[in-house]
This record gives structure tokens, C-alpha cells and sequence, in this order.
């Protein structure tokens, strides 16, 4: 089981520091959800996580050693990212798409093995993709694309899932579509699913842990219970809002109705 | 775009529904319109191009393969029964047995035979290094031109003439590769920033530097007698004229080292293509492969260019008539790509040599008239 935590990890893009000081512990085995406004720097977070982004200070540290220091072979075998929007080469198939997953398995000249295409053909199965394999992966919709690039990252067998707003563009059976799939991984799986979310009902319907991101570090951390609660959204998303309790499933939900324009609120960039 | 995504559009009418619920047939729904044309194109046109479309793509890549060998073993028969000196298929044959004339065994073997073999190497290279560049960039507009190559080699040749020490044949050659991987060379060091080259930098960076040596070459030329700046511009436009089995021999090394070590690098390549962030996901140290491909692509066009001349065109259009071909995979796509472009090339060559004989044109003249109008295709197909 793969440990991701940051200490003291700074983070920015030229001369804009977006992340300050954030020591964060993500939770082994559970589906992890960072929430915050736009510009917060929780996709910036997402991405030292997965160490796409060199951080200006501190580091971020998988089972205790820095990220960055270790083979960058070596971290994909045990953590895949999966962009927001990725965009596949025209004309390129599903399983072709999924068997990149292998990659990090892979060495010199060598093809793909038996193994390699079992664990390709069980993640297209695993989501639902089997039937879609030999199609281009730009004439499918967006949901079934969605989970042709979870397939590839599912290939990739890593303990640890990185997302960053896997739902962005979908219409809502779509966004429930990836995020049960997600959910099912971590349930059968044991995977650990981290994901940026703008949706704070689906954050607190599928995740067991929330972090709400502001400027750059922790406004709060905890279950949706914990985190769900008037005076955090306040905080985080300069919003009034009500939180009720979903009939259904017990989690909190919350219905935003005014805007706080006077609170100093990060937008933007 | 927008319009196969949205669910409840008018076209997709029957399917829409009210409630965001999942429901099995909502997998049927496919945003057909990429690749297969607009589905409203319900023309007699639109459905033969999809149907040729589909046959295209759904091909055995190994068919692909071996026909455009097959395609290559035609051009070069063909090409060497044409010339100043008719020499008929059978005496060609003949020939190739050890019964032809001492003549046409000097035609065959010392002029057109090592030409054709350079051509297939040239053509091959350049769409190879073109390959590379089009998937380490994620631009299907890029092409070893746009990394300085034809204009470096070009100018480093323009100041040999000037200077004009050209006496050993094998200086100008040497001269051209070095103006080449220097001039990539200051393109990359130009777009290096922060620790990293992006891609969209490159290519910019590139494009400046690029327009900053033709100028240069312009002025130049403008210095120099007739006879020396015709020569320069059948140069500057690509000629494989005035070869020999010396030539081949120069170029081979190259090529028998560059051509495997890029098939070697399909898989890197593949996910290169898919972006820095996956491709770093992925486990692939971006920075450094991409220098080292972009070297291997310098090295390939570089060499080309040196005993070809400024040849455009097939960096470009190779690769993309590989994908069209076989797809994105670099591992059918990458051979592909050099097959295609060593026939592009030899075909071109043959024409250039026997279009308006005795008069020879510069075979990269003839390569963008073929490959100017294809380009203006793809751009006129692909949208945005």
C-alpha cells in the first residue's frame, strides 16, 4: 500500500507561490476528495502529488521517501495521474490506449507479454470498455472516453488513482457513471482514489475523506460530516449555504443560496 | 464539438432523456463525427470517403506494410528504365544478370541505381526525424524545417560558397550536417526555460530563428555571381543530383544506426504523444527523452539534408500519411512513415530527373508540388 503525505511543501508557477507550508497525510485505502474554489491550488496540490509539478520548497513523500528523488519508472508502478481533459492521439484504439498503461512495466525492446494483456483486457472489462476496444477513442462520448483513459491508468496497476476533476464536461448520468466506477475500484480494488472535485454533494456522497482547500492550504480536512458544515463553505467558497442530510444515503448535502462578495476570497487565475 | 456531447440535442432527439439517470443504452451513443466524417453527411461523397475511411483504417497494418514495399520494388524498376539513355525493362534485367553492355552497366549501376538508393534513404529519414518531431511536439504541423534544419544546413552552404573552398566533395556534405545541428541546436538552448522545453516554445522559437536565416541567406545571396547562386538555389531546394555510391556510403552509417534506434524509442514515443503530464505519469523522464529523440531527429534530417539538399515537404507528409495509413502506434506507424517516405522521395526523384529532360528539376521542387496541394487538404480537413 502506497503512503502519500507532503511536508512543508511549497508550490507555484513562476513568481505566483500558489501552495504555502501544506503538510497533508492522504489516508491509505479510502477515496480522498480535495474541494475548493478556483485558483485555491488544490489541482496544483493534485499535481506534486503525483510529481508532474517540482515543488519550490519541502516535498511531497511516497512511503517516506521524496517523491522527486526516487525513478520516475518506479512511481508509476505504484501511482497513475489522469489529467483533467486528456486528449488522445487521432485515430488512436481504446485497447492501443490502454496498453500505454503498461509502459512502466515494460523494459527495452520488448513487447507486450502475456501478463501485460491480461491485465489490459481485465481493465477494459473492469470498465465496461470490452466491447468499445477496437473503436477510436475520439468518436466515443465523453463518458465512455472517460473511462478508456481510467482503463489506461487502471493498466498502469498502481495502488494509488490521482484525478484531477474526472467529471468536468460530462452531463450527470455520465458523472455518476465514472464516479461509481471510481468507488467500485476502491471498494474491490482496495485502490486509493484521490480526486479533485468541484461537486461538494458528489465530494460527500463518494469520498470518505475531504480536504477543503483555500489559498493554497487546509481550511479544513476530515469525513463530509467534518467538512460539510456552513461555516467552512463560508470559508472556502465565500458562500451561504444550508446543509441537510440526504434521505437516501445519510451524507450531508448542501444547498448554496448567497454569495458573500465582500469576503476576501482568492479568485481568478 | 459541443454538439456530440450534448445529450439533448435536436439531432440526438429520440435518445435524449429527462432524467440524469445511467441507463444501458446510453453506451450506444459515439461521437462519430471525428473520424468517420460529420454524421449529417449523408452524400454519396460523404459515405464513399467513409467508406474508404473505414477500409483505411480497419486495414492489417502489416498489409499496408508490405504493399508500400511492393509499391517502392515498382518505383525503383520503373525508375531505372527512365532516363537520358532509354534502357528496356529486359535489357534492365540483362543488366542486373551480368549480360547487359559495359554502358549500360555504367548508366545503371554508377548513375541511376546509387541516385534511387539515395533517394529511398533521404526520403526515409526526413519523414522518420518528421515522425519524432510531430509526436514529441504533439504538432502535426512541425517538420524537420521547423527545428532549423533545411535553413542551418542551408546557410552553413551559401557561406562555404562564398568562402569558397569547395574543393573535396565531401566538405559540403559536412559543412551542411554541422549548419543543421547547430542551428537545432541554438533553437533548443533559445526555448529552454525554467528547466524544461515546452513544445509550443520550440516550435516558436524555431519559426523566429527560421525566418531570421532565410533573411540572412537573402542577403547573402545577393552577393553572389550567377553561376554560383543558381547552384546555391537548386541546392537550397533540395537535389539529389550529381550522387554516387560515395554518397550512399556517407549516409548508410547513419541511417542503419538512426532508423533502428527510432523504432526502438515507438513505445516512448507513444506516450510522449499523449502529453507531459501523462507521459510523466507514466514513468517516462520527459525532459531527457525528448532530448534525446529530438537528437535522433536532428541526426536523421541533418544527414538527409547534407547529401540531399533543403528538401521539404516529406518531414511533413510522411508521417501523416502513416497515420492515415495505420494510425497513431508508433510501433506500425514508425516504419510505416519511412516507407512512405522513401517512395514519396523516389518517385519525386524520378520525376525531377525525367519531367523536362534533359532539364533536371530540384526533387524538392517536385516533392512540394506533390506535397503543397496534400498539405492544403489537411489543413482544408482538420478543424480549428
Amino acid at each position: 500500500m502506497a503512503n502519500l503525505h507532503t511536508e512543508h511543501l511549497s508550490l507555484g508557477y513562476y513568481e505566483h507561490l500558489i501552495v504555502r507550508d501544506l503538510n497533508l497525510t492522504l489516508p491509505v485505502g479510502k477515496v480522498i476528495a480535495l474541494v475548493g474554489a478556483n485558483g485555491s491550488g488544490k489541482s496544483t496540490i493534485l499535481k506534486a502529488l503525483a510529481r508532474v509539478l517540482r515543488p519550490r520548497e519541502g516535498a511531497a513523500y511516497l512511503d517516506g521517501k521524496a517523491i522527486h528523488a526516487l525513478s520516475t519508472k518506479k512511481v508509476a508502478q505504484r501511482l497513475a495521474i489522469l489529467p483533467q481533459n486528456p486528449d488522445a492521439p487521432e485515430g488512436l484504439r481504446v485497447r492501443e490506449l490502454v496498453s500505454y498503461g503498461r509502459f512502466p512495466h515494460q523494459r527495452g525492446f520488448n513487447g507486450l507479454g502475456p501478463e501485460d494483456r491480461d491485465i489490459i483486457d481485465w481493465a477494459l472489462s473492469m470498465t465496461g470498455m470490452t466491447v468499445f476496444a477496437d473503436r477510436p477513442v475520439g468518436n466515443l462520448s465523453g463518458g465512455q472516453r472517460q473511462r478508456a483513459w481510467i482503463a489506461m491508468a487502471l493498466a498502469q496497476g498502481t495502488d494509488v488513482l490521482l484525478l484531477d476533476e474526472p467529471t468536468t464536461f460530462l452531463d450527470m448520468a455520465h458523472q455518476l457513471e465514472v464516479l461509481e466506477l471510481l468507488s467500485r475500484l476502491n471498494r474491490d480494488e482496495g485502490r486509493t482514489i484521490i480526486m479533485v472535485v468541484h461537486d461538494l454533494n458528489h465530494a460527500s456522497r463518494f469520498a470518505h475523506h475531504m480536504v477543503a482547500i483555500a489559498e493554497g492550504t487546509i481550511a479544513a480536512e476530515g469525513s463530509p460530516a467534518e467538512v460539510m458544515t456552513p461555516e467552512i463553505l463560508r470559508q472556502v467558497f465565500a458562500i451561504d449555504a444550508d446543509i441537510i442530510t440526504d434521505p437516501r444515503t445519510g451524507v450531508p448535502l448542501c444547498i448554496p443560496y448567497k454569495l458573500r462578495p465582500h469576503d476576501n476570497r482568492s479568485v481568478g487565475l | 464539438m459541443a454538439s456530440g456531447l450534448d445529450r439533448h440535442s435536436p439531432k440526438r432527439g429520440p435518445q435524449s432523456r429527462d432524467a440524469g439517470v445511467p441507463s444501458a443504452d446510453h453506451d450506444d451513443r459515439t461521437r462519430d463525427d471525428k473520424a468517420y466524417g460529420k454524421p449529417q453527411d449523408r452524400s454519396a461523397l460523404g459515405r464513399f470517403w467513409a467508406l474508404v475511411r473505414a477500409l483505411q483504417r480497419g486495414s492489417d497494418p502489416a498489409v499496408v506494410m508490405v504493399t508500400l514495399a511492393l509499391l517502392i520494388v515498382v518505383a525503383v524498376l520503373v525508375s531505372l528504365n527512365l532516363g537520358f539513355i532509354k534502357i528496356p525493362p529486359v535489357d534492365v534485367l540483362k543488366t542486373f544478370f551480368g549480360q547487359g553492355t559495359s554502358q549500360q552497366e555504367l548508366v545503371l549501376f554508377q548513375f541511376r541505381l546509387p541516385r534511387i538508393v539515395l533517394a529511398l534513404l533521404v526520403g526515409g529519414s526526413l519523414a522518420l526525424s518528421g515522425a519524432i518531431l510531430q509526436s514529441v511536439s504533439q504538432n502535426g504541423l512541425a517538420d524537420p524545417g521547423i527545428l532549423g534544419i533545411n535553413a542551418g544546413a542551408g546557410l552553413a552552404v551559401v557561406g562555404l560558397l562564398i568562402v569558397g573552398t569547395g574543393s573535396s566533395a565531401f566538405l559540403l556534405p559536412a559543412v551542411a550536417f554541422l549548419g543543421a545541428a547547430a542551428t537545432a541546436a541554438l533553437i533548443y538552448a533559445l526555448a529552454y526555460k525554467d528547466g524544461s522545453v515546452t513544445p509550443s516554445r520550440l516550435l516558436l522559437v524555431g519559426i523566429a530563428i527560421n525566418a531570421g536565416i532565410a533573411a540572412t541567406i537573402l542577403v547573402l545571396s545577393m552577393r553572389m555571381d550567377r553561376q554560383l547562386y543558381s547552384y546555391a538555389v537548386a541546392w537550397l531546394s533540395g537535389t539529389i543530383a550529381g550522387t554516387s555510391w560515395d554518397y550512399v556510403f556517407a549516409l548508410l552509417p547513419w541511417t542503419l544506426l538512426l532508423v533502428p534506434l527510432t523504432f526502438a524509442k515507438a513505445r516512448t514515443l507513444d506516450v510522449l504523444s499523449l502529453g507531459d503530464m501523462l507521459a510523466t505519469g507514466l514513468g517516462a523522464a520527459v525532459e531527457r527523452q525528448r532530448l534525446i529523440l529530438l537528437g535522433v531527429a536532428v541526426a536523421l534530417a541533418g544527414s538527409a539534408v547534407a547529401v540531399g539538399g533543403g528538401i521539404g515537404f516529406v518531414g511533413l507528409v510522411g508521417p501523416h500519411l502513416a497515420r492515415r495509413l495505420v494510425g497513431p502506434n508508433h510501433r506500425v506507424m514508425l516504419p510505416t512513415t519511412a516507407l512512405a517516405g522513401a517512395l514519396l522521395l523516389v518517385v519525386a526523384d524520378s520525376l525531377a530527373r525525367n519531367l523536362f529532360a534533359p532539364v533536371e528539376m530540384p526533387v524538392g521542387v517536385v516533392v512540394a508540388a506533390i506535397g503543397a496541394p496534400y498539405f492544403l487538404y489537411l489543413l482544408a480537413k482538420t478543424r480549428g
